[in-house]
């Protein structure tokens, strides 16, 4: 008589079936990165930091209405100022906060060492930094819509007795707020290319804010010919272009500069960091 | 399978991983024992393609790792506890590097079960311990069910329940055929965890092998003898094989032959013995063995002046 005795092979578990069935892809790496910005408390600060900014400059700008017009020495100067531009007023402050919030992004992951676990999951390295590019211009792109919204709201009250009220029909208004848009968008996705390129939150941000605010507010005061020229061409001056801010605003400085190459000067800040960033992510020890 | 050829790490004038070679074997535990600075986890790294080799090449299955299609699924990998962003939770965490491979919610729920992360899941990583943190880093090595998994220090910080539940893991993961390549400086842990070793000292591969291999390989037995006629026993026993110390007065140790042949001789010779045992090794004993002259010879090429067994 023989016996059979049942013996329980133990099955190699994932060569008998891998518990997953996973393959990284384009789409996959953008969810991801989406994922990680809205997972972090800081990014909603920062969010609802740049509509309150956005909001209260264009309030404040829309309050001291009266004063301006009553003084026999701004009064004239009012009739230069579009109600578009004081309801997108804020920009500059949000810029601010927008550019830390994409220098954070990519700078974050180095401070804490995430980007080890990054790179592990994607380490073709560069889709990570596009996908947080995408990410990061689609955010801006949202707050800064609502905020214009937001501002376009609480300040209707205020710049109707002026007859300012944005018209929504005019193609001038949307160049305004298109504009504003367009420009905090590059500012976002230059701060994130300033920060993979520095990997330093400090560094990164000081950079950025130097760049987009500090220099053009102060060498407006060199009168050197070269100097002035290069001010141009720095981005918020160079927003101006398109923008078309007021006499006394900052972005007046580009007044130099065609609409067209106003746009095109914004967006070589946007692109030539990320570019310079995708070359040293890809090539430098995480 | 982990193949590395001419593996070479400098950074500026320093050299972190000096031209090793060495196969990591499927279906086993492999332990990367060294002292804190030898070059583990640079190795590490540079297998994970995190950091680019000045010289040589790693494998993993075959191919370097980036080119893997599935790299989650291929290699998993705790490099540190705390490679994560300290502001997200753990679940979130997870849900991000799931994402990347389409790796299904489902995963992300497994592994948090299996880590034992479950209570504390939802709760932002910044106010872990060092143990939950290395608990979420093997759960994030776990995510794509990988082939090989890669461990630094994985028992670093875990409290006793901690230790034995990693053992078993390797355990299991090992049996199951998967490749398991774990690091840590404590010879003891290791010798309880792995089944083969690769010693690496001043970036330099200084023993590789079983671990029983190791140990011997190091020291080899030694036969303890105590006898009033030392200085005579002495004269009996050596010979070209044979090395006798004499450690105290009265006191032999022989190596090369065994305590049986030992005292055959001192019968032969009508030589009392008070004392004869055979000494293995222990585990500390050789791994200080064979890491104290790695310390040595990078003392000696570096700073003459640093005292014997100076870090650095």
């Amino acid at each position: 008589m023989t016996t059979t005795v049942a013996v329980a092979t133990a099955v190699p578990a994932h060569e008998a079936r891998p518990a997953v069935l996973a393959r990284p892809t384009f789409l996959g790496i953008l969810r991801g990165e989406w994922i990680k910005l809205l997972s972090l408390r800081s990014t909603w600060w920062t969010l609802a930091a740049t509509v309150l900014l956005m909001t209260g400059v264009s309030l404040a700008v829309a309050a001291s209405l009266d004063t301006v017009a009553a003084d026999p020495a701004t009064g004239p100067g009012l009739a230069a100022l579009t109600g578009a531009e004081v309801v997108s007023g804020g920009f500059q402050l949000g810029m601010l906060t927008i550019a830390v919030l994409g220098a954070l992004l990519m700078t974050g992951e180095f401070s804490t060492g995430m980007i080890r676990s990054t790179l592990a999951a994607v380490p073709t390295r560069t889709p990570v930094l596009a996908a947080k590019a995408i990410a990061v211009a689609a955010v801006t792109a949202a707050v800064v819509a609502l905020g214009t919204a937001v501002s376009y709201t609480v300040t209707m009250p205020l710049l109707a007795p002026h007859g300012m009220v944005p018209a929504l029909d005019e193609l001038r208004t949307w160049q305004v707020f298109g504009g504003t848009l367009y420009f905090l968008v590059a500012a976002a996705l230059f701060s994130l290319g300033v920060g993979t390129l520095l990997r330093s939150s400090a560094g990164a941000i000081t950079v950025a804010l130097t760049v987009l605010l500090l220099l053009p507010s102060f060498l407006v005061f060199v009168t050197l010919d070269w100097v002035e020229t290069a001010v141009e061409y720095l981005p918020l001056p160079a927003s101006g272009a398109f923008l078309g801010g007021g006499e006394d605003s900052l972005s007046a400085v580009g007044d130099g500069l065609t609409p067209a190459t106003g746009l095109l000067v914004v967006a070589a800040y946007a692109v030539v960091p990320l570019v310079a960033g995708a070359a040293a992510l890809r090539r430098r020890d995480a | 399978m982990i193949e590395a050829h001419g593996l070479t790490k400098r950074y500026g004038d320093k050299t972190a991983v000096d031209d090793i070679t060495f196969t990591i074997a499927p279906g086993s535990g492999t332990g990367f024992l060294g002292p804190n600075g030898a070059g583990k986890s640079t190795t590490m790294r540079m297998i994970m393609g995190l950091d680019r080799p000045t010289s040589g090449t790693v494998t993993v299955n075959g191919k370097p790792y980036a080119q893997h299609r599935a790299p989650l699924s291929e290699v998993g990998a705790l490099l540190d506890a705390k490679a994560v962003h300290t502001g997200r939770s753990a679940r979130s965490h997870l849900r991000t590097m799931a994402a990347t491979h389409n790796v299904p919610a489902s995963r992300v729920d497994e592994v948090i079960e299996m880590t034992g992360l479950a209570t504390v899941a939802g709760k932002r990583v910044g106010g872990f311990s060092l143990g939950m943190g290395q608990r979420l880093g093997i759960a994030s090595a776990m995510l794509g069910d990988p082939r090989t998994l890669i461990l630094d220090e994985p028992v670093n910080g875990l409290d006793p329940e901690g230790v034995q539940w990693v053992r078993r893991l390797v355990r299991s993961l090992a049996d199951e055929g998967r490749t398991v390549f774990l690091s840590s400086h404590l010879m003891s842990e290791m010798a309880q965890t792995a089944d083969q070793l690769l010693v690496i000292g001043r970036g330099r591969i200084i023993a590789a092998g079983r671990v029983q291999e190791v140990i011997d390989s190091v020291s080899g037995a030694a036969v303890r003898v105590r006898t009033p006629r030392a200085a005579e026993l002495a004269e009996l026993v050596r010979g070209d094989d044979v090395v006798v110390t004499s450690p105290e007065p009265g006191t032999l140790e022989v190596r090369g032959i065994d305590a049986a042949r030992v005292g055959d001789i001192a019968c032969g010779s009508g030589i009392a013995l008070h004392e004869l045992s055979p000494r293995s090794a222990s585990l500390e004993e050789a791994y200080m063995s064979l890491t104290q002259d790695a310390v040595e010879y990078r003392s000696t090429t570096t700073s003459p002046a640093a005292p014997k067994g100076a870090n650095r």
